[in-house]
């Protein structure tokens, strides 16, 4: 069985072996012997994690910590504590996150979700005359001007799409004479409905 | 290059005392003018120096500052159902009844790309001159509101499916004088993304939310920072409305939230230091502040000029502009500030791991390129250009009925030609024009839809038949009827269309008895008799020929029906002035 790597992925492992402090990989003379070779891990993901003594650069303010939180809507801190928590938590993440930066992007389209990207699998994709047909046959071609125009009377299935209990995911809901509404409310609690 | 536009000159005028009528000579076809008319004349021209001379003093800034606009406008597609989920495209069902589970961020949904959507996306790209990306990909915008129930927006931040377009604005699009004959404004990108949900607000800070909106397919249009007069920018706003509704791609207009526009407005100085802000590869501007939801094509002119003047107001008197988001309501004075820079929200765009990149075939482009159907700006250069209308005639006709109108007064016109074959096609454009935009746009009825009383549709058929209007306007042409009768016919057939009992038009001139007998020549001296003033006959004889035209005047409000030929009644009229020559 091959695997074939990427040239940049190969440099990149070769690197992260070379950088591992433990790395026991010395000589390819002698025959290896898998059993020792399996009893000592070569690599730890402890080596990820920050060095709990060190003392944490001021990467992350408290006020970029708030910015991040309100953009998430999270909770904000509720005492020193707890922000000092969340910090530390923060910072043992993105030590982790640089570490995955150093790898050599360089020219590399970032990956956006995994399809099909072969010739076939992009022909598949692709929305060309023949997938728009059916559209096409509902309009019409009125005038000199030749203008399109889609046809209005068509009547649409409801399911299985609009078929189910919206209103039911509704924590709040009033039923007016012009149908039911979801209410939100942006002020105090206790204002009633008109 | 900005091109000088000339005013049609109005006749020039002369200092005239009220007895005298002066003959005029810059007139082509009339030998002399009406004074009424006249007087008319010189005060609309008096009326339209001021107003130009009022519009350069009263903002001498102008000369100092210089405006730079951008727009982006957002336009609900014409499709059947949504952008990422199957529930159907609605615009005042009850509410919340077409609402799938991905438009509710329901847990485990997904969003499945609906590719009808591309027709209209498409066509409206293709009419506004893009070029549309064989591959394009669907971004994630993050930010939380109620109407959005997924905390996200999906749009096409990064790679949008139409870029490098553009729009050209003609003088009869209502373009600033200052931009001459016209000009072409850049599109920079065209992008889909969804609409949220329609908002209720009530009293007491408590809204009522109808998701039926949410997940709309929408287009935006981003333009380039290329615009330096307000009333251009909303002839931009118009004519994007009535090239997208031209080629299908988005039916609903400003007036019905269907279409919003939103401005970027910045300033700076005509000499000296440049800004040093940029904007799609357009450098040099002043910061630029934001005006969002705009809903009128008035309200983009007027928050325009009021942004305009408070920038302008503000660095005069030494201060900062600072990058904001603002509001405008209709009738105010100056636009509000809505959101502060510190206010501005970070979006984390991100593309959408869910959904796949939007791959669009060739062939697909190239069909729908051929079959856009014809534009409206061809529409008017038609109309001008081979029936003889003015630009503002055409523009007005193109605009209607959803293309209706202009396909009826194109069958009037051919049912025209077949009555008067080798006719001159300007003289019949022009005068079946007339009565198509004119005469029938002033018919109203109680009992006729208010919007549409004409019931035109947009394949050009109306409760009137064009052939029977072409006869109507072909009778008076040849003088069988009088202008008077013609517009009594008018109403007959609009009446009898409204009761759904189409009449012919013959059938009602033969009921009326308005077939058009003329004068006799007896007929005609007893009434050039009966106007006669020895005064003006005096002046007559005394070389003020002008004055006949008095006399004929007089000659045809006596006859009231329209039956006086101008030129037969100046004929006998000098036969009996001449009678008095010899006394």
């Amino acid at each position: 069985m091959s695997i074939s790597i990427c040239s940049s992925c190969r440099a990149a492992f070769r690197q992260a072996i070379r950088s591992r402090p433990h790395s026991s990989i010395r000589s390819y003379s002698q025959p290896t012997d898998i059993a020792a070779l399996l009893s000592k891990p070569t690599w730890s993901v402890r080596s990820l994690l920050p060095d709990p003594s060190s003392v944490s650069t001021d990467e992350i303010t408290p006020k970029q910590l708030h910015h991040l939180l309100r953009l998430s809507a999270l909770p904000l801190p509720k005492s020193p504590e707890e922000e000092a928590e969340m910090l530390k938590t923060l910072h043992s993440q993105l030590h982790f996150v640089k570490d995955i930066q150093k790898v050599d992007t360089e020219g590399v389209e970032p990956l956006q979700s995994i399809r099909d990207e072969t010739e076939e699998g992009v022909k598949a994709a692709t929305i060309g005359l023949a997938e728009m047909a059916r559209a096409l046959k509902k309009e019409d071609i009125t005038g000199r001007s030749r203008r399109p125009r889609r046809r209005r009377d068509e009547v649409l299935n409801r399911e299985p799409y609009e078929d189910w209990d919206v209103m039911g995911t509704a924590s709040e809901k009033v039923e007016t004479p012009g149908g039911s509404f979801f209410v939100v409310r942006s002020g105090k609690e206790n204002e009633k409905l008109p | 290059m900005v091109t000088k536009r000339y005013h049609v000159a109005s006749v020039a005028p002369t200092t005239q005392t009220p007895t005298d009528q002066s003959v005029t000579t810059t007139t082509t076809q009339h030998a002399t003018i009406p004074f009424r008319k006249q007087l008319k004349d010189e005060a609309r021209k008096r009326k339209a120096d001021t107003a130009s001379r009022r519009r350069k003093e009263d903002n001498p800034k102008l000369n100092r500052w210089e405006l730079t606009v951008g727009i982006e406008i957002h336009a609900q597609l014409n499709t059947a159902r949504k952008l990422f989920s199957g529930a159907a495209s609605t615009i005042n069902d009850e509410p919340n009844t077409h609402v799938a589970h991905f438009d509710l961020a329901m847990p485990g949904s997904q969003p499945i790309f609906r590719k009808a959507t591309l027709l209209p996306a498409i066509r409206a790209a293709l009419a506004l001159n893009c070029k549309i990306q064989r591959r394009s990909k669907f971004d994630r915008k993050h930010y939380f509101h109620w109407d959005q129930p997924a905390g996200y927006q999906i749009t096409q931040y990064y790679e949008p499916f139409a870029k490098e377009g553009h729009i050209t604005l003609y003088a009869h699009d209502g373009i600033a004088e200052e931009d001459g004959e016209q000009i072409t404004i850049g599109i920079k990108q065209i992008q889909m993304e969804q609409d949220t949900a329609k908002t209720l607000s009530q009293p007491g800070d408590i809204h009522l939310l109808d998701y039926n909106r949410v997940g709309l397919p929408l287009i935006e249009i981003i333009t380039l920072p290329q615009i330096h007069h307000p009333a251009t920018a909303a002839a931009l706003v118009r004519k994007v409305q009535v090239i997208l509704n031209a080629v299908d791609a988005c039916v609903l207009g400003m007036e019905s939230g269907g279409l919003r526009a939103d401005v970027n407005v910045s300033v700076r100085r005509r000499d000296g230091d440049v800004g040093d802000h940029e904007y799609g590869g357009v450098k040099g501007l002043g910061q630029r502040t934001e005006i969002k939801n705009l809903s009128s094509f008035k309200s983009v002119k007027d928050a325009i000029v009021a942004e305009r003047d408070r920038q302008i107001d503000v660095l005069e008197s030494g201060g900062l502009i600072e990058g904001e988001t603002r509001g405008w309501t209709i009738g105010s004075t100056e636009t509000r500030r809505l959101r502060g820079k510190e206010g501005e929200v970070d979006y984390r765009y991100m593309p959408d791991p869910d959904l796949g990149a939007v791959i669009i075939g060739d062939d697909l482009i190239d069909y729908l390129s051929q079959n856009l159907g014809v534009l409206p700006e061809q529409e008017v250069q038609a109309l001008v250009g081979e029936f003889g209308l003015t630009f503002k005639d055409a523009a007005s006709v193109v605009s209607l009925n959803d293309g209706g109108r202009y396909e009826y007064l194109r069958s009037v016109i051919d049912d025209f030609l077949l009555l008067s074959p080798d006719d001159d096609l300007k003289r019949v454009g022009k005068l079946c024009g007339n009565w198509v935009l004119h005469e029938m746009g002033g018919l109203t009825h109680p009992g006729a839809d208010e919007d549409n009383p004409l019931g035109m549709a947009n394949d050009g058929n109306c409760i009137i038949p064009h052939n029977q209007l072409a006869k109507l306007v072909y009778l008076l042409d040849i003088r069988k009827i009088t202008g008077k009768s013609a517009k009594r016919i008018l109403s007959e057939l609009f009446v009898s269309g409204l009761a759904g009992n189409q009449r012919s038009t013959e059938d009602l001139v033969d009921e009326a008895g308005l077939w058009f007998s003329p004068l006799s020549n007896a007929e005609y001296e007893g009434l050039a008799r009966s106007v006669i003033d020895l005064k003006v006959v005096e002046e007559i004889l005394a070389g003020k020929e002008g004055k006949i035209n008095f006399l004929v005047g007089k000659m045809m409000r006596k006859d009231g029906d329209g039956r006086v030929d101008p030129q037969k009644a100046t004929a006998i009229l000098r036969q009996i002035i001449d009678e008095f020559r010899k006394l």
